[in-house]
């Protein structure tokens, strides 16, 4: 008897396993507080005080594919307290701590550690910035849209290279050894290719009336033009996916480190450029790192260049215009011995000459 | 000037290589200089004009050039619509640049080859004691004076084309082109490929040696880069603008060589082409080709020319 219930049971644990993994679990929005029962709705919104319409609806299909599907609508709305919800007067606050926990660690997620270092770095805000500087510079939303997982290239990566970005948040143990072992999807390629980058970066930079606001210096006024004049900016916007794009040299696997050149800190310190250098270009040396990335386009600043291309441009307009000219003269001069384009015999000015004496 | 060839003695007398209408030639008889209208030639050419290795050469640069331009030319030109559509043919940028670098390689191969088989070539024949810098594409001052003699000719003012050797003035300075093309696209285009390499070649001694105002941000290495980005672009865009409107439309589009001149492939000129362009390499073909100094006795028996040695004004009505 005691047999056949160990049988029983052991079919049973069989049955519920098979259940289990055939049925698997849908990804489901962690909305434990039913918010979608209204913003399910496509049209719900409201017109406010100066007409202006505001469209609330949040798409669930969409939401579930976003990197965010996992955390609960109030871990970043933590403004919503009541409904009818209070009038919005502050935005999300990506610094909050969230209610969801990454794997290996006992402590809530939060994107605190990101953002300290952003905190530091060139796009800031600071205290002493006037209103115009506070109002350009880019925070977490401006870059970051809450954007769905999609896949930049089905090349698979070296797994350090995803790795790293991993680590900006994540703590190194445990999720290191999860990643090695068990995730395959992340070894694609899944960051923004450079054309997004150079796109996101111009956006702002290359409005040089902006940039003239934030006292930004000389050479970086100008950045995103002479760029673009580079091999990197235009094999980039010949849609390469291996050139150099402005976070591979302005900062490290940590995307948010940029500084300004003279911050020791910065990836295009002085000291630091050798290393930068050295990760697509590995004889990079010290003569290396002296090539101008943006080269300046004022003449003033490298005469000898601009009066080789000067010179480039004779030789150019020259070489053609003689040589057609004297192409044209030649048909012209020897068209006394009678113009044939002969197809099937050939090689020849023969015909009628003009000049045969009778 | 080439007064010591005595060979071409007309009416008796000894004539310079210049403007004469008769050429006599022994054993063949006095040839008129306007006779390539006559000639019965094969499109496909008669005398052997280039080697087996000339033509390989040729086929070679020519595609490799072709394919450099076009995975180049978009780069250069990136800002415009085309460019994308043109580099997406050779599967976008990054596989663009790869092909690039392939097609470089195997010009500068076909280039040594070239230089190999040229070196090579001229060691033989002086060895054998045949070179003569005439035969080929040293530039001489003869090559001005044709020239000048041809421009008369196109103008009007005379009345036939110079007596050319086997490489024209033409052909001598495309050739010297090319040559310095080249040369400027492999330096310029190796300090792109390699810039830490170039980089570290130069001793930063060398910017202190320029005066300040010429380098950009006072470092070399960023100032030869400079200039070969320059150089490379321009050199390039120039040379596929001279082969486009002017090689392919002087050699093989215009009247005359329609559709194509065929050397390039099968390595013999025409008849007719060799005497009117290059009528003294026709001479020296005429010493060494038995067959051809027979073809050509039997034309001017034809025509009535092989008679006498002495021509005078009044024959050339009963010749034409």
């Amino acid at each position: 008897m005691g047999s056949i219930k160990t049988i029983k049971a052991a079919c049973f644990c069989f049955v519920l396993v098979f259940i289990v993994l055939s049925v698997g679990f849908p990804a489901e929005a962690a909305d434990k507080e039913n918010c979608l029962m209204c913003h399910r709705y496509r049209f719900v919104g409201r017109i406010d005080e100066n007409g202006k319409r505001h469209n609330y609806h949040v798409d669930e299909k969409s939401y579930n594919g976003s990197v965010h599907r996992n955390v609960p609508c109030r871990d970043c709305h933590t403004y919503i307290t009541k409904i009818p919800h209070d009038p919005i007067t502050e935005e999300v606050n990506c610094a909050n701590i969230c209610h969801i926990k990454p794997p290996f660690s006992q402590e809530k997620f939060s994107h605190q550690k990101i953002i300290d270092i952003y905190n530091g770095s060139v796009h800031a805000i600071k205290p002493e910035d006037p209103d115009e500087a506070r109002k350009a510079k880019p925070y977490c939303k401006y870059c970051h849209l809450n954007e769905k997982y999609t896949r930049v290239s089905e090349e698979r990566i070296a797994y350090e290279e995803t790795l790293s970005r991993c680590l900006n948040c994540h703590q190194e143990k445990g999720v290191t050894q999860a990643y090695m072992h068990m995730t395959h999807r992340l070894r694609k390629k899944t960051t923004r290719s450079p054309q997004e980058i150079v796109q996101l970066c111009a956006k702002c930079h290359q409005d040089i009336e902006l940039m003239k606001k934030l006292k930004v210096s000389e050479k970086a006024l100008t950045a995103v033009e002479t760029y673009n004049r580079t091999l990197h900016g235009k094999s980039v916007a010949l849609g390469s996916q291996e050139t150099a794009d402005c976070v591979s040299c302005h900062a490290s696997s940590v995307i948010h480190d940029i500084y300004k050149k003279d911050n020791p800190e910065s990836t295009v310190y002085k000291d630091n450029l050798n290393q930068t250098c050295h990760h697509c270009h590995s004889k990079a040396n010290s003569w290396f790192v002296k090539i101008a990335v943006h080269p300046s386009t004022k003449h003033e600043e490298n005469p000898f260049i601009y009066i080789a291309s000067i010179g480039l441009r004779f030789a150019l307009y020259g070489s053609v215009f003689s040589l057609v000219g004297l192409m044209l003269f030649e048909t012209y001069g020897r068209r006394k011995d009678g113009i044939k384009f002969l197809l099937r015999h050939g090689t020849s000015w023969r015909g009628k000459s003009k000049r045969q004496p009778k | 000037m080439s007064t010591s060839s005595k060979i071409y003695v007309v009416a008796g007398k000894e004539i310079a290589e210049d403007d004469d209408y008769i050429t006599y030639v022994e054993g063949v008889g006095p040839i008129p200089r306007d006779i390539y209208k006559y000639v019965k030639s094969d499109p496909f050419g008669d005398l052997s004009r280039y080697s087996v290795h000339i033509v390989i050469q040729h086929f070679l640069i020519f595609v490799t050039f072709l394919v450099l331009t076009g995975t180049g030319l978009p780069l250069y030109f990136s800002e415009l619509s085309w460019a994308r559509y043109l580099i997406s043919l050779f599967g976008g940028a990054d596989q663009a640049r790869l092909i690039h670098k392939i097609a470089a390689f195997v010009m500068m191969a076909a280039s040594a080859y070239h230089i190999v088989t040229i070196v090579g070539g001229t060691l033989g024949k002086i060895l054998k004691g045949k070179f003569d810098y005439r035969r080929t594409i040293i530039p001489r001052f003869k090559d001005l004076s044709d020239l000048y003699h041809d421009l008369k000719f196109f103008w009007g003012s005379a009345p036939y084309r110079p007596k050319m050797e086997k490489f024209m003035y033409k052909q001598k300075a495309h050739y010297l082109a090319i040559l310095w093309g080249s040369f400027v696209l492999m330096v310029a285009g190796s300090a792109l490929l390699f810039p830490d390499t170039i980089a570290a070649f130069f001793p930063d001694a060398m910017s202190k040696l320029l005066p300040s105002g010429v380098l950009d941000e006072g470092s070399f290495p960023s100032f030869s880069q400079n200039l070969a980005r320059l150089m490379h672009a321009d050199e390039a865009v120039m040379a596929l603008i001279v082969i486009a409107f002017w090689h392919w439309l002087n050699v093989h589009l215009v009247p005359g060589r329609f559709p194509l001149q065929w050397a390039f492939l099968t390595g013999k000129i025409t008849r007719e082409h060799q005497i009117e362009e290059h009528f003294l390499e026709y001479l020296r073909n005429l010493q060494e080709i038995p067959e051809e100094r027979e073809y050509m006795r039997k034309l001017l028996k034809e025509k009535g020319f092989e008679r006498s040695q002495k021509v005078t004004l009044e024959d050339i009505p009963r010749i034409l």
